[in-house]
């Protein structure tokens, strides 16, 4: 029961979310959701959206340092 | 999953502060009024313009060149034209110049990309190294910032442009304006103005801010929805300074308090209105380099005085 979170720096990783929405798991990650652009399986979703077992979610920063 | 406001499709974005959720085609349709009111609201161009698109490579200026591109397609008078300004750091520009190509040519958009190398015989790590040797106190950005402007000003009016288009969005002038409240520049403020008509000097060009009033988490959706996020990968000299604090900071507030980048943006639009008014309108004449005759508020212009500084006067 995990969901497949991809980093913008390549980092991969796996959390037990599932149940849990998009701004909820950015809050555990320690993000904020102003900072980042959420892609669920290859769709753009809003914070609300509730997270299922196997889905693979990108995160796309907002903010940059360049 | 929150519905779009106006069709009920998924929505891909929630504006908090307008109390309105969008899906993807009314997002892109909200994002295009806005930045259309932006440009008609500070009378940005005019029916004809050579319209001259700073372009970093980055999410925020590939969005600017292909929204104003599609923009212009509309508008008989205008001309876009990229500028990418290449300041020679290693691992980093030669990427984003990769994204800006892929962009560009997609779009068949004419360009230029002019080099630190050949305008001042050094490439940015060259000259932060000679720098360093000599003593000099300057951060990496302030050589970067001062030639980077130096050369859009410059390559913009020899590539026939009429208007300087630059990317900074919302996020970007109310971290600024914070930054100048703290540290008491406010002779700096009056430069955040949504178009800088600049001194009166025949060789400076107008600049203007199309994104002025839209936020940077709907710049980059549009990129993302556009397929322009380019690969991520940040300036090696970036420091994580107050800047990155404040920044944190408003956006921790936003989340609290939808509508605090709005209202900040606002208060900065007043006071730039008041400096106006008691003089600090950044307005006015200026006058021009002894050594290159571009403008100058001194007799020697700013890139010159590193120039100098840095003992590179003669490698032009």
């Amino acid at each position: 029961m995990a969901v497949k979170i991809l980093f913008a720096n390549d980092g991969i990783k796996e959390v037990d979310a599932v149940g849990m929405c998009v701004g909820e798991l950015l809050k555990k990650l320690g993000l904020l959701v102003e900072e980042y652009i959420v892609v669920v399986n290859g769709r753009v979703v809003t914070e609300d959206y509730v997270l299922r077992d196997g889905d693979e979610v990108k995160l796309y920063p907002v903010v940059s340092g360049g | 999953m929150a519905r779009c406001s106006l069709c009920d499709r998924p929505a891909v974005y929630l504006s908090k502060a307008g109390g309105k959720a969008y899906c993807e085609h009314h997002f892109l349709r909200y994002f295009d009024r806005k930045a259309r009111r932006t440009i008609r609201r500070y009378c940005m161009f005019r029916e004809r313009e050579n319209i001259v698109v700073a372009v970093s490579g980055g999410k925020d200026s590939l969005a600017l060149l292909h929204y104003l591109y599609r923009l212009s397609r509309r508008v008989p008078g205008w001309r876009i034209m990229a500028l990418l300004i290449d300041e020679g750091i290693k691992g980093y520009r030669e990427i984003t110049i990769k994204d800006f190509l892929r962009v560009a040519n997609e779009l068949g958009v004419e360009y230029r990309i002019v080099r630190f190398k050949d305008e001042f015989g050094y490439t940015l790590d060259e000259i932060i190294e000679i720098g360093r040797k000599r003593g000099l106190p300057y951060q990496p950005c302030s050589y970067c910032g001062v030639f980077r402007r130096y050369l859009l000003n410059k390559a913009a009016r020899e590539m026939g442009g009429t208007v300087l288009a630059t990317a900074h969005n919302l996020d970007d002038i109310v971290q600024t304006y914070l930054l100048n409240i703290i540290q008491n520049n406010w002779d700096k403020i009056p430069k955040l103005a949504p178009v800088s008509k600049g001194p009166s000097h025949p060789r400076f060009i107008r600049r203007v801010k199309p994104f002025y009033e839209i936020l940077e988490k709907e710049t980059t959706l549009y990129a993302i929805l556009n397929n322009l996020y380019p690969e991520f990968i940040e300036c090696p000299y970036a420091v994580h300074s107050v800047r990155w604090s404040i920044r944190r900071h408003i956006n921790e507030l936003e989340e609290k308090h939808p509508g605090t980048k709005y209202s900040l943006l606002r208060s900065l639009l007043r006071i730039i209105e008041i400096l106006d008014r008691y003089g600090y309108g950044g307005e006015g004449e200026i006058g021009t380099c002894s050594i290159c005759g571009e403008p100058a508020a001194h007799d020697i212009c700013r890139a010159c005085l590193f120039r100098r500084e840095l003992g590179i006067l003669d490698n032009r």
